[in-house]
């Protein structure tokens, strides 16, 4: 029998999927294909939002989804009307995807023929905000009526995102958000993080949405 | 909510320093966890058991240590405790701070033979 012994690793937790995240990010750059996280509470307007946004992408990119949920399928059957390449994933009770199951995800959907791939997460502003999924950029929806103080309570999840998309904008005089605090509330988390009021039932915002994702992926297929 | 897929993480990442090293039985795993960080050590600890269920971790110990957490006021320097304060300077009562300590989620170190 082996000596016993005490190693220190004073290593991360999340160390493996972080190693795992940046190895598919570097396969998806090789590939030349970009990958979006949407993450955002339930009943948002995740789908909803995708329903506008994949139209408008598809002028000028190939678009693949993939659809998180605990169960069901009613995502991906509402996705596949667009025309965009769907597959629904199954998380078996997980609150989040992690970088192993979203590359299971990659592969099962096939992107060869794909530019760029919608990952919808499980509706939930904590726990996929701990786990990198391997994608290139972090976008999250906060709708009106979920209030405009999340940015205080769900910090890590403004701070990891790239795109705040504030859905629903069409109902706001009903409610008591304030736009201009929200955004200086997810500003002051995360100086870098773009800004914009969309509504998905209506469209409006949604084109300024997509020229955002669409710089994204030309400049993640540039070098 | 998320400690259980947190525990299978935990598994994996050990099972990568129990092949790099060669060790064949780990007595005890030592985990550092953070007050800010958004662990609950007693659901931690409830996860482990099914988690490591048919692993060869079903003996080992999990140990958890705290590390406090600690900020520094934006308007004043001074430093405290957030937990204990609530996250309001207890000199200038103002809640606006860059947390030094207590954020982290670390495996510390393993036993084992």
């Amino acid at each position: 029998m082996k000596a016993f012994k005490i190693l220190e690793i004073k290593e991360s937790v999340f160390k493996n999927n972080n190693q795992q995240a940046d190895l598919l990010r570097a396969e998806l750059k090789e590939k030349k294909v970009f990958l979006l996280n949407l993450m955002s509470s339930p009943g948002s307007g995740k789908t909803t939002t995708l329903t506008k946004l994949i139209p408008l992408l598809q002028k000028d990119l190939k678009v693949g989804v993939m659809e998180a949920d605990i169960d069901s399928d009613v995502d991906a059957v509402t996705i596949e009307k667009t025309g965009a390449k769907v597959i629904q994933l199954h998380t078996g009770g997980m609150c989040h995807l992690d970088a192993d199951m979203t590359r299971q995800g990659m592969n099962g959907l096939g992107v060869d023929d794909i530019d760029v791939v919608i990952l919808e997460n499980v509706g939930n502003l904590v726990c996929p905000a701990e786990f990198d999924t391997g994608s290139v950029k972090n976008a999250m929806i906060l709708s009106v009526p979920e209030g405009d103080d999340k940015p205080l309570k769900y910090p890590l999840m403004f701070t990891i995102c790239d795109l705040l998309l504030i859905n629903k904008i069409d109902v706001l005089e009903h409610f008591d958000f304030d736009v201009n605090k929200c955004k200086e509330r997810a500003l002051k988390l995360n100086p870098n993080i773009k800004i914009i009021e969309i509504s998905s039932r209506t469209g409006f915002g949604v084109e300024e949405a997509s020229q955002w994702l669409l710089a994204q992926v030309k400049q993640w297929g540039e070098y | 909510m998320h400690e259980l897929s947190i525990c299978y993480e935990i598994i994996k990442s050990v099972e990568q320093i129990v092949i790099e090293n060669e060790l064949e039985k780990v007595s005890k795993i030592t985990l550092e966890i953070g007050e800010l960080s958004t662990i609950v050590k007693k659901y931690l600890l409830d996860c482990f058991a099914p988690a490591v269920e048919n692993t060869m971790f079903e003996d080992t110990i999990i140990e958890l240590e705290t590390i406090e957490g600690i900020a520094i006021c934006n308007g004043c320097t001074t430093n405290f405790n957030v937990i204990k304060n609530n996250g309001y300077c207890p000199n200038c009562g103002i809640r606006d701070m860059e947390v030094i300590s207590g954020k982290e989620f670390l495996i510390k170190s393993i036993e084992a033979y």
